[in-house]
């Protein structure tokens, strides 16, 4: 099939694409994701939009209310190597270095990763635990998208057909926030299947030892990446103690959706779900982490 | 549609009229002759196919020809000086770092790009950078021990 391509240098510039096509092109950015597709022919495009050079979707800066702006085609090698982002929000470049291995993350965007919204995308837990907006851009101009509302099903977001994903913007924490990023993957340099991954973003009540506040992404273990107000609310002002994470075990069999594969079965996600949530948690709360074969951050 | 790119590869411009779902390893493969670059999976999970872009290692199944077009990009082939061997490759001779050879040059290329970038990487940098490569022969022992036997030279 023959396919158009479009190497656009401006958001206008392919957001009219977008609109032209009406709703048959795929955006592209670094094409690791995309491109297994086409290899895979699941995906037969015949227009491709591709705003990897597009000046706008670069750059990492700090804005002046502590606001971190990361543009949408910045690479998870640049993320992992910036100075910007790991002043204020250490999780995010140690949680970037950990994609796969050097060849993905010198080509793979954050945006790219945010927008296939796979369900064990590591990105997206990040930006989860630390209510970071997603800064659509359209015909109408931009407009701005809480992540918690950003992953609505399998591989699908709130981006209409018309738009495209600009940039992230990551508030500053509240004082005394802490964060941690876990994840258990059976092969972590390459696999991309059966991965487990927890955020956290949380504050400590130093005088009583309860958690003040939390916030929680959960990878691989729904149809998107999820997180679970239900869970907060029971973490939230409690001890983190063995009866506690007893009942979040209990609680989260309920909550978390994960399926079978090749690799595991959904009881046995859950479980390691479980087990990850809470030896991330302790991590950021004392920096205490038990257990081997989990990546912890 | 076709479109027009221009590729350097190894240092050499190529123009070319290419359909933009092109992959670069199947021009490097089937219309530059440079067949030093495997192509595996198709999934950039075995590392076969990379190639240095801009000096930095990606996988070029996964790369389509508008996306390289105006960049810089090593294979294997440009290793090899006046039908010299790199010292890189001849370690991994000496050492037995080579078997079936499939996985080869996309080991020689990740090492390259390591040692470019930092010249005394140590045991642990040198696994670290060469974690997204698969060997079936090797036990990766003698690659790891190869890369090593060249740092500083
Ligand atoms: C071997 C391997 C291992 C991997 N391991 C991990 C891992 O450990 N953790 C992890 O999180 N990921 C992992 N990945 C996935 C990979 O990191 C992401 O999928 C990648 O970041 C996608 O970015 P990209 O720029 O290449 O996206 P592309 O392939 O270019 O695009 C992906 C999707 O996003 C859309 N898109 C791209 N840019 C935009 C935009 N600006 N606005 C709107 N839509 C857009 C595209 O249309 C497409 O649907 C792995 C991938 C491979 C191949």
């Amino acid at each position: 099939m023959s396919c158009q391509y479009t190497q656009a240098t401006s958001v206008d510039e392919a957001v009219s694409a977008l609109v032209d096509a009406n709703g048959e092109a795929h955006l592209i950015a670094g094409g690791v994701a995309l491109v297994i597709l086409m290899n895979e022919k699941l995906v037969e495009p015949s227009w491709l939009i591709d705003v990897s050079r597009i000046e706008a979707l670069h750059g990492i800066d700090r804005l002046p209310d502590g606001t971190v702006r990361i543009g949408a085609a910045v690479t998870h090698r640049e993320i992992a190597e910036s100075q910007v982002i790991s002043e204020t929000f250490p999780m995010v470049p140690e949680m970037a270095a950990e994609i796969a291995c050097g060849r993905i993350m010198n080509k793979g965007t954050i945006g790219g990763n945010i927008c296939l919204a796979d369900p064990q995308g590591d990105p997206p837990i990040a930006m989860l635990a630390l209510d970071a907006t997603m800064r659509a851009a359209g015909p109408d101009g931009t407009r701005d998208i809480p992540v918690r509302e950003f992953f609505v099903d399998l591989y699908t977001t709130a981006l209409r057909e018309d738009e495209l994903l600009q940039e992230i913007l990551i508030p500053p924490m509240k004082d005394g926030s802490v964060t941690a990023f876990g994840k258990y993957a059976a092969r972590k340099a390459m696999d991309y299947t059966s991965t487990i991954s927890i955020a956290v973003r949380l504050i400590r009540n130093d005088s009583s030892g309860n958690l003040n506040e939390i916030s929680l992404g959960f990878g691989g273990v729904g149809q998107t990446p999820m997180h679970s107000e239900e869970i907060e609310r029971m973490l939230t002002g409690a001890a983190p103690t063995d009866a506690l994470f007893e009942a979040v075990r209990e609680k989260l069999f309920d909550v978390l959706e994960p399926i079978d594969d090749h690799l595991y079965s959904a009881n046995y996600k859950r479980h390691v779900s479980a087990v990850t949530l809470r030896r991330t948690i302790m991590k950021a709360y004392d920096g205490t982490w038990e257990g081997e074969g989990v990546l912890i951050r | 549609m076709t479109m027009d790119v221009t590729l350097n590869v190894n240092g050499q411009e190529h123009k070319l009229a290419v359909e933009p779902t092109e992959t670069v390893v199947n021009i490097l493969r089937n219309r530059l002759e440079l067949t030093g670059t495997h192509k595996d999976c198709s999934m950039g999970v075995c590392g076969a196919c990379t190639v240095l872009m801009n000096g930095r290692p990606v996988s070029s199944c996964l790369l389509l020809a508008p996306q390289a077009d105006g960049q810089e990009i090593r294979t294997v082939e440009s290793l090899e000086h006046d039908g010299k061997l790199s010292p890189l490759q001849e370690a991994f001779l000496t050492f037995g770092a080579v078997q079936c050879g499939y996985c080869t040059p996309g080991f020689l290329m990740t090492a390259t790009a390591l040692l470019e970038e930092n010249p005394k990487p140590d045991r642990g940098e040198v696994i670290e950078a060469l974690k997204g490569n698969l060997c079936r022969c090797t036990g990766y022992k003698k690659i790891i021990e190869a890369v090593e036997s060249v740092v500083g030279q």
